[in-house]
């Protein structure tokens, strides 16, 4: 078992070693150590987003297709605070706030109703949740150029000769924290015990007498903060339009995929890796144009490798 | 050949009538706003078939048809630009094609059940939509990809289908065909295959049936039909454009399928209804685009929620209800 | 120590929630006018509408003594008798609201209507959402050319209607004289013409200042993907500098890539001393904000076509920026108050609503109006219900002038229209923009089949 783990670590480092030497030859090593830094910018912020969909996931059996929509409702919220002339960490704690409550709303209300639905069905009910939400967003706020800054843009450090703002260190910071503290969390707490219990099966669970909807409100609360912190970020780095933000749910999937749906270190691992190897395809003439499908081969990838040699099962579960 | 092959059920017998009605009438009391609707909703039916039986008779989820559309149609178009080959061999050539990748989609994608299955197609559709977005859609320019600035010549549409309407009623005709083609899976040995598979496939390679050829078969017939539909829809058009073929619409397309009703023909006309008439019907309206959104994220939810069997099942169960009344009054 | 840049604040500190805003409007504020952007590309509405609009009708009010807005006819009496019915398609639905040049449209029809029509006949004007979908252009199209008698359509705007439709206006035998175009096929199909420039001419315009003035010597456009507007513009800007001795390097952008990084490293590895932003405004202010992060002001020139001649731009980049962005603009700077300019906003206060926007889209909506209707006025009155001599009359528009435009206006017998190709250049400073170049026509060889139309339409 420890074997096979460590045949997929190395296999994983040799891959991406590969991939960068490949990718890299001929490029001028600064040139290069740029890509790679704006590539694990870039990355940070699918692992992020990928890191909400599975701590949800995990907690809950629903992949919500709605976290971007939250994360944009706030974000814009945020923005509105803003331009009336809030002092802005007030504005910062609107957009988690928000999105908290969008997303609790959607938790305590329809996901119960749902609950004994087969997961896709789920999915595809958040997937209306986040149409009624992109529409309301869009409908009261019209389009045009915005942006949100935040303070720590302002100050960077230099890495592989990209300048790397405060902000993006502190979506990777908060990446890493939230993989630890979601570790601890669901490992060492009574909660979090209840709240895997949950995950493994909802109706023994409740049958063993686990307070189902107190578990799951705090899981789906859990999953509104991190929708709040991903969009801000989100509206931050890539850009404040409602519609991209919402849509940055598919890319975070496919970071969620690395990790299996269930282990957030291998999410950010896979984040990481995406966004590395999307950026690096910049140097190759050929696949220049059509690099942002990076995210998706290598989830569709990395889904098949774990898939093989599975065996079929007799009834139950998969 | 067994002539129970060949029975027509009381529920095929009203989808054949609906058929013809629309094939009769449908053309002949619409504007060319309508026609250009119902053109459009004709050929997402067509493709919402392959999604939904998929779905219903095999419990594979399938995110990526729209993709395969797109598919359908860029072959379609390059075909249609670069050789001077008549429009149902363009048509035949793209579903083929199509066929073909859904195909290539299945192999990998047979171990995965459920959820994963799902986030494969996914991935598949999101990898689509990148690649419509950077290459475009053929549009008469030279080399593989086809595109130039500015449009080509026209495209050419059947010999006997030039004006809309007689378009439409071609469009109508190849959906028809499109659902015989799964019935007639049905009710051969794929059929039964399919329906032991989704009962316990344990039970299915016990009873010695080649789960992977049947499953992959499935997959092959479901891009057949979206890769016609594809084609269909470039002809209605003429031309094609990255923004119809988004991920998202997948998954768009996949939720109205289960919304409308996977299991009978009714619910897949629905659901082609609500993806293109309605929007169409609130934008004639003057409903604002956004607040479009709203009432069908809104329509989406509830459906999910209160008809598992979705609206056709509502529908057919109220039917049934009051015949059994009427039966026992 | 760093200030929070509040994003979208006018110098006037008036602000809008946007337009549902249910709190009252802010009071305006007398006194300079804000520096007010035209607006270009693929984003529309101020949501400082109401306290640029306020300002400007003050400075209006202040400069004149009553103005009041000229159209059509001027009879002051309202038209009766079988309305005209005319079209227009705009895309409204995210990522952009391209509304404001069919909303400026129909205020000028409606004035138009109040001052006795077109030869007493009213302008019946029907507008229809495109939604940033092929689909449903073509459906607004079938709406609007096929199953409705429109002798023309007018103030259209939009990102892709002109690439679906052009073949079915073609075969209809109908002319556009759109106002909002960003495709090639809004130049280079014989039945549209557009009063504004289009990515082409403007990323030309601003190229030609950047190299004549800001010495650019190898310019780096980043456009987007999409062949018929960021591979088609950028195209000519390469051919453009190729022709003065330089060099040009095109950059392609995904507009749905999360990650506009490697696009700016991808133009910086070009060896390019000048990058040309070829994007809509929301992209244009993340690849800025990206070269911020690399604190790159310095080391380029930057330069931009008009979608970043837009009010809340500024705000939105903040002080980093100020000085160091010359933009490319196509019609007149909206403080630049000449008779045109004054009675567009005459018109909007009268007959528009107060949602409208007052931007460079909606002046290029109210041209295409404004010269519909001279066209028409200058037609036989029988037949201004006639598709075909309505498109006779319009083909036949030649020289006609205004101070929006830099040059004549004119629509001939042509498989290409690009009437409008001279502009100016602006700098963003200060939290507004301020005027680089005055008037000039941009040099290139695209334009030798214009300049030869001209020739032979007597314009020149």
């Amino acid at each position: 078992m420890a074997l096979k783990n460590l045949t997929n670590w190395l296999l994983w480092a040799g891959l991406m070693a590969a991939i960068i030497a490949l990718l890299g030859w001929g490029a001028r090593p600064n040139m290069l150590g740029l890509f790679i830094a704006s590539g694990l910018a870039v990355g940070s912020l699918y692992a992020l987003g990928g890191i909400g969909i599975v701590v949800l996931y995990r907690a809950t059996g629903v992949l919500n297709f709605a976290s971007g929509a939250a994360g944009a409702a706030g974000a814009m919220t945020a923005w509105q605070l803003v331009a009336w002339g809030w002092w802005p960490p007030l504005s910062w704690a609107a957009c988690i706030l928000v999105a908290l409550v969008l997303t609790l709303a959607y938790g305590r209300l329809i996901a119960p109703q749902l609950a004994w639905r087969d997961p896709v069905v789920k999915a595809v009910a958040t997937l209306g949740y986040a149409l009624i939400l992109l529409g309301l967003v869009s409908f009261l706020w019209i389009d045009e150029p915005r942006s949100i800054t935040l303070p720590t843009d302002d100050v960077g450090v230099r890495l592989l000769g990209l300048r790397i703002t405060a902000t993006r260190l502190i979506v990777f910071a908060a990446s890493i924290l939230v993989v630890v503290g979601i570790w601890l969390f669901l490992s060492r707490t009574r909660v979090g015990l209840q709240m895997r219990a949950l995950a493994n099966d909802r109706s023994l669970a409740a049958l063993l007498g686990i307070p189902i909807l107190r578990v799951e409100t705090i899981a789906w609360g859990i999953a509104g903060l991190m929708a709040g912190f991903t969009g801000l970020m989100f509206a931050n780095l890539i850009r404040l339009e409602p519609v991209v933000i919402t849509f940055m749910v598919i890319p975070s999937i496919a970071a969620a995929i690395c990790g299996r749906l269930e282990s957030l270190l291998l999410v950010l691992l896979g984040g990481l890796s995406m966004g590395v190897i999307e950026n690096l395809l910049t140097l190759d003439p050929t696949l220049r144009g059509v690099r942002p499908i990076a995210p998706f081969v290598i989830a569709a990838l990395v889904l098949l490798w774990y898939q093989r040699g599975a065996r079929l099962t007799f009834g139950g579960r998969d | 050949m067994d002539p129970r092959l060949f029975r027509i059920t009381p529920s095929g017998g009203w989808g054949l009538a609906l058929a013809a009605l629309a094939f009769v009438f449908l053309p002949m009391v619409s504007t060319s706003y309508w026609l250009s609707v119902f053109t459009s909703a004709a050929c997402f039916t067509l493709a919402l078939a392959g999604v939904a039986f998929m779905y219903a008779r095999l419990g594979m989820v399938s995110l990526t048809q729209v993709g395969l559309m797109g598919v359908g149609g860029w072959v379609a178009l390059r075909l249609n630009h670069a050789y001077d080959f008549p429009f149902e061999v363009n048509l035949i050539l793209a579903a083929t094609v199509t066929m073909i990748c859904g195909w290539l989609l299945a192999l990998p994608a047979l171990r995965m059940r459920g959820l994963y299955l799902a986030l494969v197609t996914l991935m598949a559709a999101g990898g689509l939509e990148i690649v419509f977005a950077t290459f475009q859609f053929p549009n008469g320019g030279e080399g593989f990809w086809g595109v130039q600035t500015g449009s080509g010549e026209a495209f050419r549409r059947p010999w006997l289908a030039q004006s809309p309407e007689n378009y439409l009623r071609y469009v109508i005709v190849c959906a028809v065909l499109g659902f015989l083609l799964i019935e007639l899976h049905r009710r051969l040995q794929p059929g039964r295959a399919w329906a032991l598979i989704r009962r316990s496939e344990a039970a299915a390679i016990a009873a010695g049936v080649n789960v992977t050829l049947y499953k992959t078969w499935a997959f092959g017939i479901s891009g057949l039909l979206g890769g016609a539909a594809g084609a269909l829809l470039a002809g209605s058009l003429g031309l094609l454009d990255d923004g119809t073929f988004r991920a998202s619409e997948s998954v768009m397309l996949f939720a109205l399928a289960v919304v409308g009703g996977a299991r009978h023909w009714l619910g897949v006309v629905i659901a082609a209804a609500l993806y293109k008439v309605l929007p169409a019907l609130l934008n004639l309206w003057g409903v604002d685009a956004d607040l479009a959104f709203v009432i069908f994220g809104a329509g989406l939810l509830h459906a999910v929620i209160t008809a598992p069997d979705g609206i056709a099942g509502q529908i057919l169960g109220a039917l049934r209800k009051k015949g059994g009344r009427n039966a026992a009054g | 120590m760093t200030d929070f840049r509040e994003p979208g604040q006018p110098s006037t500190g008036t602000q809008d929630a946007g337009r549902r805003a249910t709190d009252s409007p802010a009071p305006a504020q007398p006194g300079p006018a804000p520096r007010q952007a035209n607006r270009g590309g693929v984003r529309m509405r101020l949501s400082k509408v109401l306290g640029a609009v306020s300002a400007l009708a003050t400075l209006t009010l202040a400069g004149q003594a009553m103005a009041q807005a000229q159209c059509g006819m001027n009879t002051g009496q309202a038209a009766t008798g079988e309305p005209i019915i005319v079209g227009g398609i705009y895309g409204d639905a995210a990522p952009g609201d391209w509304s404001s040049s069919t909303d400026s449209a129909a205020a000028y029809f409606r004035c138009v209507n109040a001052n006795g029509g077109i030869h007493g006949r009213p302008v019946d004007y029907r507008v229809a959402n495109d939604q940033w979908n092929p689909e449903a252009a073509a459906q607004a199209a079938a709406l609007l050319v096929n199953d409705t008698p429109t002798v023309a359509m007018v103030g259209n705007g939009s990102f892709i209607e002109m690439a679906v439709n052009a073949a079915t206006y073609e075969a209809a035998g109908i002319m556009v004289m759109a106002s909002a175009c960003a495709i090639s096929e809004c130049f280079e199909t014989p039945n549209i013409v557009s009063t504004n420039q289009g990515p082409l001419a403007s990323n030309l315009g601003a190229a030609q200042y950047a190299q004549e003035e800001l010495g650019a010597q190898h310019i780096a456009c980043i456009g987007l993907n999409i062949p018929n507007n960021g591979i088609w513009s950028c195209g000519a800007v390469n051919d453009f500098m190729a022709s003065r001795g330089g060099q040009g390097t095109t950059v392609l952008l995904n507009p749905g890539a999360p990650d506009v990084n490697s696009a700016l490293l991808e133009a910086m590895a070009s060896g390019a001393d000048t990058i040309l932003i070829n994007q809509p405004a929301g992209l244009a202010i993340a690849i800025l904000n990206a070269a911020r992060e690399q604190d790159l002001r310095d080391q380029f020139n930057w330069i931009a076509p008009t979608p970043l001649y837009d009010l809340s731009v500024p705000a939105a980049l903040g002080e980093y920026w100020d000085g160091k962005v010359y933009v490319n603009a196509e019609l007149a700077p909206l403080d630049m108050n000449g008779p045109d300019a004054l009675n567009w906003v005459a018109v909007l206060d009268a007959f528009g609503n107060p949602s409208d926007p007052r931007d460079t889209f909606g002046q290029a909506g109210y041209l295409s109006a404004r010269f519909f209707t001279q066209a028409l006025l200058a037609m036989d009155p029988a037949q201004v219900g006639d598709r075909a001599a309505v498109s006779a009359a319009i083909r036949g528009i030649s020289g006609y002038t205004s101070d929006l435009l830099c040059g004549p206006y004119y629509v001939g017998e042509a498989d290409f229209h690009m009437p409008n190709r001279a502009g100016r250049m602006v700098r963003i400073v200060n939290g507004g923009f301020e005027l680089v170049r005055d008037c000039y026509e941009y040099d290139s060889p695209y334009f030798a089949p214009h300049i030869a139309l001209e020739a032979q339409m007597g314009l020149n």
